[in-house]
Parts: structure tokens; sequence; C-alpha cells
């Protein structure tokens, strides 16, 4: 995450190391991130969006499930209906904050495990070398180029509609991403000087890759994690719309927008409360996204 | 050129092996069996167990998939559980409508991304070229359903100019297209810009602008180089566009493969599921060959490369 500290630190990195910032890595992140306005807007909207969604069995009002057709088409604001109600009666509050749960359980929850998953089969392939990484990174070129929704698709007809289906694809596709990326870095670090230095005063392959390989690699990870997980809350919402990822009655933002469809002229709310929110969690991911590029990795900026 | 080509066209082989053995695998896996949706659910378990070995469901997988290959070479692609339409006539009509929407859609977003890209690129930092970023990052945040809704609300429901979803004239062809383009152009767009700012900045450019060239000519010299990452881009962007071509032709009701992959699915019409399912892979593992391709024919340097 940061490169200029630390024990894992280069002869060039070194003679950087006399500029006086020789605070926490974390706290020069934060103020680095506080100067950027563009990351520290997507960083804020990302976190309350998140902390609605986790916080969602403290925060709803109703029972998301329940249906009340003599309320059904309340428009948001009213005293005991926050955002309203949809077609059939059912409080839109308490099914958006339950349905950003799902967006948020499907993009960064399955995104993390393909974190670990493409951590380990990267550095394999990228420290192991030879033929472990021949197949290694075969697969995982044949892999990360597949459309997650056509995946998807197929593994609905697998198994049948739900949440599994997209779960699986976004981590197999997610975990073929990060090994791409993590092999990368492995491959351009391995025989840098501050690794062959720990290597020569007998650090053993384990403590090098995880002291020494691994936190190196962190900054392009993260950069790409947060557009990753942008792109499995897309999906998992599209498929959703279409019928296929959440069940009802299990909200997801996508399905919520589906349910508002056919009542767009007069009822708008119904479909759009949802489409807003998932487009402000979108753009702050992607904004916190090209922010921690910048900030982290300077080489990457665009000019 | 030669080994290049063969050494991708080999790499493409073995996938497509590999893709259509796990598609035939993992649908094998589904739960329930065609039986259930062919027959009644009153039918007796004799009758289920005689359909079955009709279709030849109780023998090993891999018998089953090189007898399924076996009837694909001579052209006996099966037909629908639904309705009973032979495959065959489902693919040339919706495959025909899914190779119209894609077209359009991919011509669209390079038409109007790389102008643009260029553009932005030429008017670095300044107002233009904010504003073009902006409408980028927003094409790229704006989830393709959720802009499909807004577009329908806009035109068919407020204004009443197109009709919201259906086939098959130009009228009905604008949205999808639209919408499946608005992603890809707002990655051309970006792609298009940084790359060009690259070039840009490159001694040769520098030289035609001290040579006194116009303006234009000079970005036309950088254009021809700037032009390479898009083109690579291409096999990504067709897999993409695969991918989405699902959730649009769903949305507008527009009959091609994507369409009819989803309904299939829904619905347990296996055989086709599996068919669509094949060919969508296929798709999608010759456009990266396509690209690859490309690519070397852009770029010397690929050409030769040992990789």
């Amino acid at each position: 995450m940061v490169q200029a500290t630390g024990p894992a630190s280069s002869a060039a990195d070194l003679a950087l190391i006399r500029i006086p910032v020789h605070r926490h890595p974390v706290l020069r992140f934060l103020t680095e991130l506080r100067r950027h306005r563009m990351a520290l807007f997507g960083a804020v909207v990302t976190l309350t969006l998140m902390l609605f969604g986790f916080l969602a069995p403290w925060l709803a009002t109703h029972d998301y499930a329940r249906q009340n057709l003599l309320e059904a088409f309340q428009p948001p604001l009213r005293p005991d209906h926050l955002l309203g109600t949809d077609q059939i009666g059912r409080d839109i509050w308490s099914r958006l904050v339950y349905g950003l749960r799902t967006s948020l359980l499907v993009g960064f929850g399955v995104t993390l495990i393909a974190l670990i998953a493409g951590t380990v089969i990267g550095t394999m392939a990228g420290y192991l070398g030879g033929w472990a990484d021949t197949v290694l990174s075969g697969a995982v070129e044949i892999i990360w180029g597949f459309p997650l929704i056509l995946l998807a698709v197929i593994l609905t007809g697998a198994m049948g509609p739900g949440l599994p289906a997209v779960v699986i694809a976004v981590g197999v596709i997610n975990s073929a991403g990060f090994a791409r990326i993590i092999r990368g870095e492995v491959l351009a670090l391995r025989y840098r000087e501050f690794v062959q230095a720990a290597r020569a005063v007998g650090a053993t392959d384990l403590a090098l890759i995880v002291r020494h390989i691994l936190p190196n690699a962190m900054a392009p990870t993260l950069v790409m994690g947060s557009y990753y997980v942008a792109l499995a809350i897309i999906a998992e919402a599209g498929l959703s719309f279409i019928g296929l990822g959440a069940q009802p009655p299990l909200p997801s933002l996508g399905t919520m927008i589906a349910d508002g469809r056919n009542y767009l002229l007069h009822d708008h709310w119904i479909s759009t409360i949802p489409g807003v929110t998932i487009v402000l969690l979108v753009l702050g991911l992607n904004l916190l996204g090209d922010g921690l590029r910048d900030i982290l990795d300077p080489r990457l900026r665009e000019r | 050129m030669v080994e290049y080509l063969a050494r991708r066209t080999a790499r493409t082989l073995v996938i497509l092996v590999l893709a259509s053995v796990a598609v035939f695998y993992s649908l094998r896996f589904a739960p329930g069996d065609p039986s259930g949706v062919a027959l009644s659910p009153l039918a007796l378990e004799e009758i289920r167990q005689a359909y079955r070995e009709r279709l030849g469901l109780n023998k090993p997988i891999y018998l089953q998939y090189f007898t399924y290959l076996g009837h694909l070479a001579h052209g006996n692609l099966g037909q629908s559980l639904i309705n009973g339409k032979p495959i065959g006539e489902l693919f040339l009509y919706h495959g025909r409508n899914s190779l119209i929407l894609g077209l359009a859609a991919l011509a669209l977003s390079y038409v109007i991304g790389i102008p643009l890209g260029i553009l932005a690129a030429a008017h670095r930092n300044r107002p233009l070229d904010h504003a073009v970023m902006g409408f980028g990052a927003l094409g790229m945040g704006i989830p393709n359903f959720w802009l499909a809704l807004l577009l329908v609300y806009l035109f068919s429901v407020k204004l009443k100019w197109l009709p919201s979803a259906g086939c098959c004239s130009p009228k009905y062809l604008i949205m999808p297209a639209v919408v499946l383009a608005a992603e890809g152009t707002a990655v051309t767009m970006r792609m298009m810009r940084s790359s060009m700012l690259e070039q840009i900045n490159q001694d040769f450019v520098r030289t035609h602008r001290a040579y006194g060239l116009p303006e234009w000519k000079v970005l036309l010299f950088a254009l021809r180089n700037a032009l390479i990452p898009i083109v690579s881009l291409t096999g990504l962007r067709l897999g993409w566009l695969i991918g989405y071509t699902l959730i649009v032709e769903t949305i507008f009701n527009w009959p091609g493969v994507g369409y009819l992959l989803v309904e299939s699915v829904l619905r347990r019409d296996y055989p086709v599921a599996q068919f669509f399912s094949l060919v969508l892979v296929l798709a999608v593992v010759l456009s990266s060959w396509l690209a690859d391709i490309l690519y070397g024919v852009v770029d010397p340097r690929i050409r030769y490369a040992r990789v």
C-alpha cells in the first residue's frame, strides 16, 4: 500500500525518506485523500451507503417483504413510510437498505473472497514460475476475459435462478482478475534489490512473499478492487433486474427498479429511488478507484 | 506473422474444446431434468425413464458430449422443449437480430467515442475536456438497465417517439443500440484521450509541429499510433458486449440470442439453453481470437515478439 516507508524499502526509496513525511502511512494516505476532492467524495458516498447496508436490520422501519395493498403507491415523505411504498404496498425505505445489503454482500463480500483466492493463485504463478505459471496464468487469462454476465446466466442454467449463480460467477472472474494483477506485481518485485537483500539475510520464501512482496503489490490491487466491486454490483443488479439474480422476497436494487418499470408515468419513485441509489454507489466506487490510483500509484495517473 | 497466427489459433482451439466441455457438464448438473419440462407432472416414472433413454440422458456425460457433437456435425440441432421450434431456425433468426444489434452498438461506440476522445485530448484540461470526461464518467457509472429505463421513460412514455420494446425496424433498434453502446463509448473515449495524450508528447509529433504542419495534420500522425490500444481493446469489448446483450435484449424484448438464452434458462428449455450457451461462448472466444489477429496486424512489435 505504501511504497516509500516500512521495512521493504529499496535503496532508491530510502533516499526519499529524508523528505519530512515521516508519519504513519495510514495517516499520510488520509491526508492525501482529503486533498483529492473527487476521491473524498467517492469515499464518503461509498462509506455512507455501506453503513446503510450493514445497519439494515436496525434502520428498516418495516418488514421488507410485508405487502399491504391498501397502502400501495404512496409517494415518498409520508409519516409512516419515509420513501413511500411500491406497487404492492411494501415500504421502500426498508427494502432499499436491505437491497443495498444484497448489493454490498455480492459486491464487497465476494470480491474480498476473490481477493484472497486471487492472491494465492497469482503469487504461486508469479513466484514458482515454470510450468505452474504456464498452467495457472493460462487458466487465468481465459477466465479473466470472459463476460461476467454470460457466465452467470450459464450457471443459472445449471443451478436455477438465484444469487448463488451470481456469487460464483463474480467470485471466479474477480479471482482471475486479482490473480492476473498479483502475478504481474510478483514478477516485477521478486528480483528487486530489497527482496534479494531480505533473501540474503535468510528470509524464508513465505516471509519474502508475505512481508516484502505482497505489501508492495497492494496498491494496484486495491485500485482494481474498487472497480471490480462496482462491476460486481452492476452485474448483480442487472441480473436481478431481468429476473435471474435475487429471487423474491429478498430485495435487491435491481429487482426494485424492475418492480416500478410499469408505473413510470405516475409513480416513478418506485424505480427512481433504487435507480439513483445504485448510480450513486457505482459512481462513488469509480471515483474512489480513480482517487486511489492517483494517491497510491502515481505512475498510473492519467495526465 | 504465420507463427503468431498459428500459435493464437492453436490456443483458441484448446480454449474452445475446454469451454464447450465445461458448458456441457455444468448444464448436465441442472436441478430437475428435461422430462420435468416436456412431460406432464403426472407422467409415470416409467414414461420419464423411457423419455430420458430416448434423449440418451442415462448414458455417461462424456458419451453424451460426443453424441451431441456428432449431432451438431450433422446439422441436427434438436428442438425447443417449449414450442417445438427447430433450434437451427431459432439460431438463424435470433443470430441475425443479435448481429444487427451488436454491430450497431459497436459502430456507434467507435463513431462517437473516438472523435470525442481526440477532441478531449486536443483541448486537454479545458472546459470541453472536462465536459467530455464528465460525460464519460457518467457513461461508465450508469448501469445499462437503468439507462434503458430512463430512455424508455423519456422517449416512449413521455414523448411517444420510439416504441419501448420489440423488433424489427430501425425505430426499434435505436434505444437498445444506444444503451448497449453507452459503456463502450465511455471506455473508448477515455482510452482514446489518454492514448492521444501519450502520443502528443512524443518526439516525432513535436518534430511535425516544429516543421509547421497545421495542427490537424499533426493530430493525424499521432492518431495512427494512438489507435493501437483501441484495437487491442476490441476483443475484451466484444466480450463485454456479448455479456451485456443478455440484459439489453431482455429489457427491450429484442429477439436476439441473448434474449433467447435468458428465456430458455428461466423456462428450463435445456436443449435451447445448451446450444445458445455454446454459441455465445464460441462468439466470445472467437472475438478474442479476432482481436489478437487484428492487434498483430496493426502493431508489428506484437507480431514478431515471442509471447
